[in-house]
Order: structure tokens, then sequence, then C-alpha cells
């Protein structure tokens, strides 16, 4: 009974806490940020499994933290405002050519993270960039200007 | 049974940024959201101060003593402890504790049950248990005489415990036991 109730509470500080750590760019995880996943998750597993290591034990938080990940999933398809809270929504960082400065300040965000975004998009420069979109996955999106 | 799957015609729902770009945009939701991280961030920041001032236990504001007034036992344990995180409840007794060549401690069963004593040393010469507790019986010699209990709190609560000499003044406390 405690395995489910610590596998539900570390499942959702666990989700709490990663999800107010400000959004960085890039959608794979940089070295640091392992670090991070794996020592918190590390931490959260060993609170969960507690001093019971039994294989039942331990199945039955694998299945509680999988039946809590399948209900979000299903929670987001059809309350798209529990999507916005798990994931996020996207952010305009650039728009018509100009700097949203709230949107890159409080994500975070430096100007070189959107030119690196953009070089992957093609883009040579910052001036090219119309509009830059921090997405749901942390990645930067670009939209290149259209010449005249 | 039909094959076909169902289809919906397209909707374009997502909101557009300069009526453009179909981004999804919410930038309400969104500075809702940099309110509500603010706040957790002061929670994380207000749980780590009261460990860092021990209020959760395990530092020098947990530990507490408490002594019966006839001098028969001093009691040094932790008001404040933490599931399954050992601690020492350490117990000094007096020469009026020395009765016959012996030592009688009860200890109530809170003590051995949500407390989780885990080893008592000295190792008892016997023990008995009744009135709600377990009395241990040490042979004994002359003050200073000391009894150490291990213990690892079973269950997260607010847990009454007693303590003291057979027929003498008990000591009566509480400790908070932190998930």
């Amino acid at each position: 009974m405690y395995t489910i109730i610590f596998a539900v509470a570390g499942y959702f500080f666990l989700l709490l806490t990663v999800r107010v750590m400000a959004r960085r760019p890039g959608g794979q995880l940089t070295f640091y940020e392992f670090v991070l996943i794996f020592l918190i998750g590390g931490v959260i597993i060993a609170a969960t499994a507690a001093n019971d290591r039994s294989l039942t034990n331990c199945t039955c938080a694998v299945i509680v933290v999988g039946m809590v990940h399948r209900a979000i999933a299903v929670a987001k398809v059809h309350f798209p405002k529990v999507g916005a809270v798990v994931d996020g929504v996207p952010l305009v960082l650039r728009q018509k050519g100009e700097w949203n400065e709230e949107a890159m300040q409080r994500a975070n965000i430096a100007r070189d993270d959107v030119m690196a975004a953009g070089r992957g998009n093609e883009i040579r420069t910052l001036d090219d960039i119309e509009y830059a979109v921090l997405e749901r996955s942390g990645e930067i999106s670009t939209i290149k200007a259209e010449r005249k | 049974m039909s094959d076909a799957s169902i289809t919906r015609p397209v909707e374009d729902s997502v909101p557009k940024v300069d009526g453009a770009v179909a981004v999804g945009e919410d930038l309400d939701f969104q500075r809702r959201w940099w309110r509500f991280e603010r706040i957790i961030w002061s929670i994380f920041a207000l749980i780590l101060l009261c460990d860092v001032l021990e209020v959760f236990g395990r530092g020098y504001f947990a530990k507490a003593e408490r002594s019966t007034v006839d001098r028969t036992m001093h009691l040094k344990y932790e008001r404040v402890e933490r599931e399954h995180a050992p601690s020492i409840m350490s117990i000094s007794f007096g020469p009026s504790a020395i009765r016959n060549g012996e030592i009688r401690l009860f200890i109530s069963e809170s003590v051995v049950k949500e407390l989780g004593a885990e080893r008592i040393i000295p190792e008892p010469a016997s023990s008995k248990i009744g009135n709600g507790g377990i009395t241990y019986i040490f042979p004994a010699t002359a003050p200073p005489a000391t009894v150490d209990i291990a213990l690892s709190p079973s269950r997260p609560g607010i847990h009454d415990f007693t303590a003291g000499v057979e027929g003498a003044e008990m000591v009566k406390a509480k400790v908070t036991v932190f998930p």
C-alpha cells in the first residue's frame, strides 16, 4: 500500500520539480541534464522502494508509475489544459523579427540559442529569423524571413 | 464490420500568431505558470531552510532530554525523527534505580512498534510483557549506568511513549516522525 502511495507521490513530485525548472533549448539531454535525471530519479526510487527491495514491491511500484503515466497521457488527449500543465505551451520568442524579451528572460533563453536553432534550419543570421518558437519539447523552431 | 477508419474534416483550431503562424501559444496561461513556478520555488526554498534549521530532525534542535524528578532516570532522545532513519535513545540511571542488584526498565509498546526499537544495548538478562509495554531487567552494580535503544521509526506520525524504572516515576514524551 505504502509503495503505491510513495510511487504516485514520487512521480508527481518528480514531474513538478522537472516542470518548474525553466525549460532550456534542445530536444536532447546534455551531460549535465543526464546527471540531473539520474540523480533525482535515483533518490526518488530509494524513497519509493524504502527497505523493501523485493521483486514484488518493485514490480508494484513500476506498474503504478506506468499507470499514472498512461492516465496522464489519456488525460492530455481529452483535456488540453492537462497537457499545458504537464508539458507547457509553445512560447513565441521572436515575432516579426523582434524579440519577445519577457519570454526570453523567463524561459532563460539566450539569443545564441535561437541562432543555433536557426543554423539547423539553414538560417545564416539572426536578421533572417522572422519567428522563433520555444516548443513544448524544449526545441526551438525558427521560421525564415521572406526576402523581398 | 467495416474496415474504414473514422475520419473528421480538418479544423484549423490552433491559435495563430499574427494570423500567419499556427503556434498555439497561450500567454495568459504561461504567465500564470510563471507565477506558479515562483511560488513553488519559494516553497522549495522554505523546505530547504527548515532542513538547514533542523526542523525536520537529524540535528541539534531535534535532540531532547527529560529527567524524572526523583533522578532515577535521565532520558536523551530525538523529538523529531524520520521514518526508517536510525537514531539512539539513551537512558541513564541514578543510584535509586538500582534495586536488589538490578534495574527494571519499563518502556511502552510504542517504542518497539511505532519508533521501531531494533536493538537494546546492553542486552537485558530477561524481559517481561504487560501494562502496555515491556519491562527489561538488567543486572547492575552502581551508577553511572546507561542503556541505549537503537531506533528506526516504522511509520510517520506523532507517537507518544513512556519510559521509566519500574515502581518509580515515568517519563512521558512525544516523538514526531516525518515520512
